[in-house]
């Protein structure tokens, strides 16, 4: 197989799901805008509670602007760095039998939605990260906009990790069928140990020791951390190598579980 | 073809069952369930022997559940097999090699394998890509075939807009894309109505004698097998029952005609006789007077495969 024919098909599903998603414009604008827009109000109304019912002019060492710019980020950068939409796809195809017109196509299951993935996510990602860049811009919270580049890199390559754990869950479908519940549990999890819901640096020591070692602080406090001058290039670096640990990780997982699913898949529902 | 095999498709001792567990009726042996379940082994597709010359065009039929469509996954790769092997094409399905999924289709008529949300133009770009075709000259094979199907006029709008007839009509042009050696066609006039299964009937037709592939075609309209075979596989739990020409099984088959008949002042009368017996019948007949209008009606493919599965109380 030539380099081009994989680097065409992989693009192929690349702008297959931007325009899978561009079809359907009202879901689109909720998606990419409306639901990470309102997170992310909530999340800054919260902090300034905070604040306010602390009387305290700083938490943690740091002040209420800049957990203003990193409640604002974090939620947009979460939603980024998530993956409901094709983990219960994958999950609900090879429960209902539907995986089989793809299977009998000369591609991998893998790759088709890796990119299918990369596609959505650049496109909605690239939409709603207007309205933080504009809040941020406008208000003047605190960003280190040199370090923007360097973050979003992380962000992107974090896809890679969320994607390979997606590609681990759905295989578990071969064996167990409605496996959506783990992707909600995990979902859950993630929102603590990304970082999502509070800086780590809040956290007990030993805890944030842990979550920082660990590549899902790569998802949002990482990135947001570094882009708001919470921590410096040392974490991005040590996120980029947690990640790189995790993808291989999960990736031979996934490469496991799929070998063994297919095994015992029975194709019914098709 | 770019190699010469005897065989395009062989078979032996290919079998596949499945794990699945007993559930009695109840919430009681719902909740019993949740704890101890009774795993069954179930035989989808008996030992099965099998081959298949290049371009010969096979009718697969048999009852809901039969193992159709089990033989169908096994011979695409879909599913692995439980035991015995396959080789399509020189290759083992199930390793799923890229060339070997390049040299076949399979077009499912229950499920959608376009993408629902794009036009069938934009599936059949993607699909290009997919099997590394020129792109221009699957956009001209694309025409040419809508031509054919007389659908042109419905690829620029997406697949969910559309039509179960249509549909089906972009999922055989996807299907055909690439020019498969081996196609394996699962119920592709499944729901349409008589005229879209007619047309569909003809482009199979006239495009199997033009191209030559090997063809398994499963369908429970039997026009679409009695037209289109030159070989027909009866399946019946898991096991094949009859390996043959349509003509020779129709021939064996115990044919029953249905003879309507009036003898003068007397009512009319309708019976099934069965053709072995027609002489004596109409012997007989005469017998009983003067004959009036008499009718005899031939039973046709789909009664005798009825028929032929009915008695082994195997109901299509």
């Amino acid at each position: 197989m030539s380099f081009t024919a994989f680097y065409k098909r992989n693009l192929g599903f690349y702008k297959l799901a931007i325009a899978s998603n561009l079809e359907y414009r009202m879901n689109f604008f909720m998606d990419a805008l409306l639901q990470p827009s309102i997170t992310s109000i909530v999340e800054m109304v919260l902090w300034m509670a905070i604040f306010k019912g602390a009387q305290a002019t700083t938490i943690g060492g740091f002040e209420q602007n800049s957990y203003l710019a990193y409640a604002l980020w974090a939620t947009f950068i979460a939603r980024a760095t998530v993956n409901w939409t094709y983990e219960f796809k994958m999950i609900e195809e090879i429960d209902q039998g539907s995986i089989n017109g793809l299977l009998v196509r000369p591609m991998s299951y893998y790759e088709y939605y890796l990119s299918q993935l990369l596609g959505y996510k650049s496109i909605t990602t690239g939409f709603s990260l207007l309205f933080p860049i504009g809040i941020i811009l406008a208000t003047g919270l605190p960003t280190q906009w040199d370090r923007f580049p360097a973050a979003m890199l992380l962000v992107f390559y974090y896809l890679f990790f969320v994607y390979s754990i997606s590609f681990c869950i759905a295989s578990l479908a071969f064996f167990f069928n409605k496996v959506q519940s783990l992707t909600v549990s995990k979902n859950l999890a993630m929102w603590l140990v990304t970082g999502e819901l509070f800086p780590l640096d809040l956290m007990p020591d030993y805890l944030r020791k842990i979550f920082l070692m660990l590549p899902f602080s790569s998802g949002v406090y990482v990135p947001i951390g570094f882009l708001t001058g919470r921590i410096g290039w040392e974490f991005l670096w040590h996120g980029f190598a947690s990640v790189t640990v995790g993808i291989i990780f999960f990736s031979a997982l996934g490469a496991f579980l799929w070998q063994k699913g297919m095994k015992t898949y029975a194709g019914t529902g098709a | 073809m770019s190699e010469k095999f005897q065989f395009a498709i062989e078979t032996e001792a290919l079998g596949r069952s499945f794990q699945t567990y007993k559930k009695p009726e109840g919430l009681v042996n719902s909740i019993k369930g949740f704890w101890n379940r009774e795993t069954i082994e179930k035989v989808a597709l008996q030992k099965t022997n099998l081959k298949i010359e290049p371009g010969q065009i096979i009718g697969l039929v048999g009852s809901n559940g039969a193992g159709k469509t089990t033989l169908l996954k096994l011979l695409s790769g879909l599913i692995s097999p439980t035991s015995g092997y396959a080789k399509v094409l020189g290759y083992e399905p199930f390793q799923r090699d890229p060339q070997f999924l390049r040299r076949i289709s399979l077009l499912l008529g229950q499920k959608n394998q376009l993408w629902w949300d794009i036009t069938p133009l934009d599936s059949y770009a993607l699909l290009a890509k997919i099997y590394d075709l020129d792109e221009i000259k699957a956009a001209q094979r694309v025409q040419e075939l809508a031509q054919i199907l007389n659908c042109k006029h419905v690829l620029e709008t997406q697949l969910r807009r559309l039509s179960l007839g249509e549909r089906m009509k972009m999922e055989i042009i996807g299907s055909l894309l690439h020019e498969p050696d081996v196609l394996f066609l699962d119920e592709p006039t499944i729901g349409l109505d008589i005229v879209a299964q007619e047309t569909i009937r003809h482009f199979l037709s006239s495009y199997v004698k033009n191209k030559g592939p090997t063809v398994i075609l499963t369908s429970h309209y039997m026009d679409d097998i009695a037209s289109l075979a030159d070989r027909l596989l009866l399946i019946s739990k898991g096991s094949l029952v009859y390996d043959g020409t349509v003509q020779g099984f129709v021939a064996n088959a115990e044919l029953i005609q249905t003879v309507t008949y009036k003898i003068v002042n007397q009512p009319e009368y309708k019976e099934e006789v069965k053709k072995t017996d027609l002489n004596e019948f109409l012997v007989q007949l005469t017998q009983k007077g003067q004959i009036e209008n008499i009718k005899i009606e031939e039973t046709d493919f789909e009664d005798v495969i009825h028929s032929f599965l009915q008695k082994e109380s195997r109901v299509l």
